[in-house]
C-alpha cells in the first residue's frame, strides 16, 4: 500500500519530465544522443521506485541501510526529492537559455557598434 | 584565403600594440589576407586605444576570456573567414608560431588545432607546468580528450568548426570546454607545438594555479549539468 501511495504521488511528475524530453526532442531543440540520454536517466528513476519494494528489501539486508519500513514522511521525502529534481532541472535550463540570449544580444550588439565606429 | 586573428584583451595596455605589429608584420608578404580583431573584454585601461592598428570590439560588459573569445570567433563568422587565430593579448604567444600552427591545421586538415607549450616546456615554469597538466589530466578525465595542454591560448579553427562550436563557460574554463565540444561534433582536434614567452608581465598577467580551482569546479559542474540536458 506503501509503496503504492509512493508510486502514485511521483507517477505525475516523471511523466511530466519525460513528456517534456519526448516535447523538446520532437521540436528539435534536443539531439538524439541528448535524447536517449535524458530518457535513460527518467527510466531508471521510474525504474526504481517501481520497483522500490523489492529494492527496499535489498537494501534492507545491509547493517548500514537498515531501517523500519517505509513511513509516510519517507514517501514524501522521496516524492518531494523526485518533484524537486525535476523544478530545478527546468529552472536551470530556463537559466541557462537566458543566459546565452544575453550573451548573444551583448555579442551582436558589440560587434554592430564595432562596425559602425569602423565606418564613421 | 581569409584569416582572422583574434586577440581577446584586458587592461594589456603596455602589450597590445605590440601584439598586432607582430601579428600584421608576421603575416605580411604572405598568402593570407589577414585581419587582426582585438575583442577589448571592457579593459580599465588604455588597450583599446593602443590597439586602433586592428579592428577593435569593445565589450559593454565584462565576459572573460571564453565571452571574449567566442565574440571574436562570431565576428569572423560574420566576416567569412576561412580559418581563425586565437591568441593571447599578454604577449606570450610569438606571431610566427601562429603561422606554423595554421599552415600545420591546413597540411593535416585539422578543424582545431592548439599551439602546444607543453610539448617543448622551454622557459614554463615548474609551478605553471604542474598547473597545466593538472587541467589536462582533469580534462582528459572528465571529458576522454588526451591532448598535451588543454589550456593553451593559440588555436587555429576552421571554417566548419567557427560554425559549430558554441560554448557556455564565459571564464578560462572555455577552453577545455571547447574541446569536449570539438569531439562531441568529431571535429579533428590536433596539436602543434609552440614556444610561450614568459616575460615578468606575461608572468604577472597569466593565470594563477588557484584560478585552476575554479576551472575544475566549473568543469565538474558543467559535466554533470550536461547529464540532464
Amino acid at each position: 500500500m506503501r509503496y503504492a501511495l509512493l508510486l502514485l504521488l511521483t507517477a505525475p511528475t516523471v511523466l511530466m519530465a519525460l513528456l517534456n524530453i519526448f516535447t523538446q526532442y520532437k521540436m528539435k531543440r534536443i539531439s538524439k544522443p541528448r535524447f536517449v540520454q535524458q530518457f535513460m536517466l527518467w527510466i531508471l528513476i521510474s525504474t526504481l521506485l517501481l520497483a522500490s519494494f523489492p529494492v527496499y528489501n535489498l537494501v534492507n539486508d545491509k547493517p548500514l541501510l537498515y531501517s523500519k519500513g517505509l513511513s509516510l514522511l519517507d514517501i514524501l521525502q522521496t516524492t518531494a526529492i523526485v518533484y524537486l529534481v525535476y523544478i530545478i532541472n527546468n529552472f536551470r535550463r530556463k537559466i541557462e537559455q537566458n543566459e546565452r540570449t544575453i550573451r548573444d544580444l551583448h555579442q551582436e550588439i558589440s560587434i554592430s557598434l564595432s562596425s559602425r565606429n569602423g565606418k564613421s | 584565403m581569409k584569416i582572422c586573428v583574434v586577440v581577446p584583451a584586458y587592461n594589456e595596455e603596455l602589450v597590445i600594440g605590440n601584439v598586432v605589429d607582430d601579428i600584421k608584420e608576421t603575416f605580411r608578404g604572405t598568402k593570407y589576407f589577414c585581419e587582426v580583431v582585438v575583442v577589448n573584454d571592457q579593459s580599465t585601461d588604455k588597450t583599446a586605444e593602443n590597439a586602433q592598428k586592428a579592428t577593435v570590439i569593445n565589450h559593454l560588459i565584462n565576459q572573460g576570456a571564453g565571452g571574449a573569445t567566442s565574440t571574436g570567433l562570431r565576428y569572423a563568422e560574420l566576416h567569412k573567414a576561412n580559418w581563425v587565430i586565437t591568441l593571447d593579448g599578454d604577449g606570450q604567444h610569438k606571431a610566427s608560431d601562429a603561422l606554423s600552427c595554421l599552415e600545420q591545421a591546413i597540411r593535416i586538415d585539422a578543424d582545431l588545432l592548439i599551439g602546444s607549450r607543453l610539448i617543448n616546456k622551454k622557459g614554463m615554469s615548474k609551478v605553471k607546468i604542474l598547473g597545466n597538466r593538472g587541467l589536462t589530466l582533469i580534462t582528459y578525465l572528465l571529458f576522454g580528450i588526451n591532448v598535451t595542454d588543454s589550456q593553451s591560448g593559440l588555436r587555429i579553427f576552421s571554417q566548419k568548426a567557427i560554425d559549430i562550436l558554441e560554448w557556455k563557460s564565459t571564464g578560462y574554463d572555455f577552453c577545455s570546454e571547447m574541446l569536449w565540444r570539438a569531439k562531441k561534433a568529431n571535429l579533428n582536434i590536433a596539436e602543434h607545438p609552440i614556444q610561450a614567452i614568459y616575460t615578468d608581465y606575461s608572468k604577472s598577467k597569466g593565470q594563477s594555479n588557484w584560478n585552476a580551482v575554479n576551472i575544475v569546479k566549473s568543469l565538474v559542474r558543467r559535466r554533470i549539468v550536461e547529464m540532464f540536458e
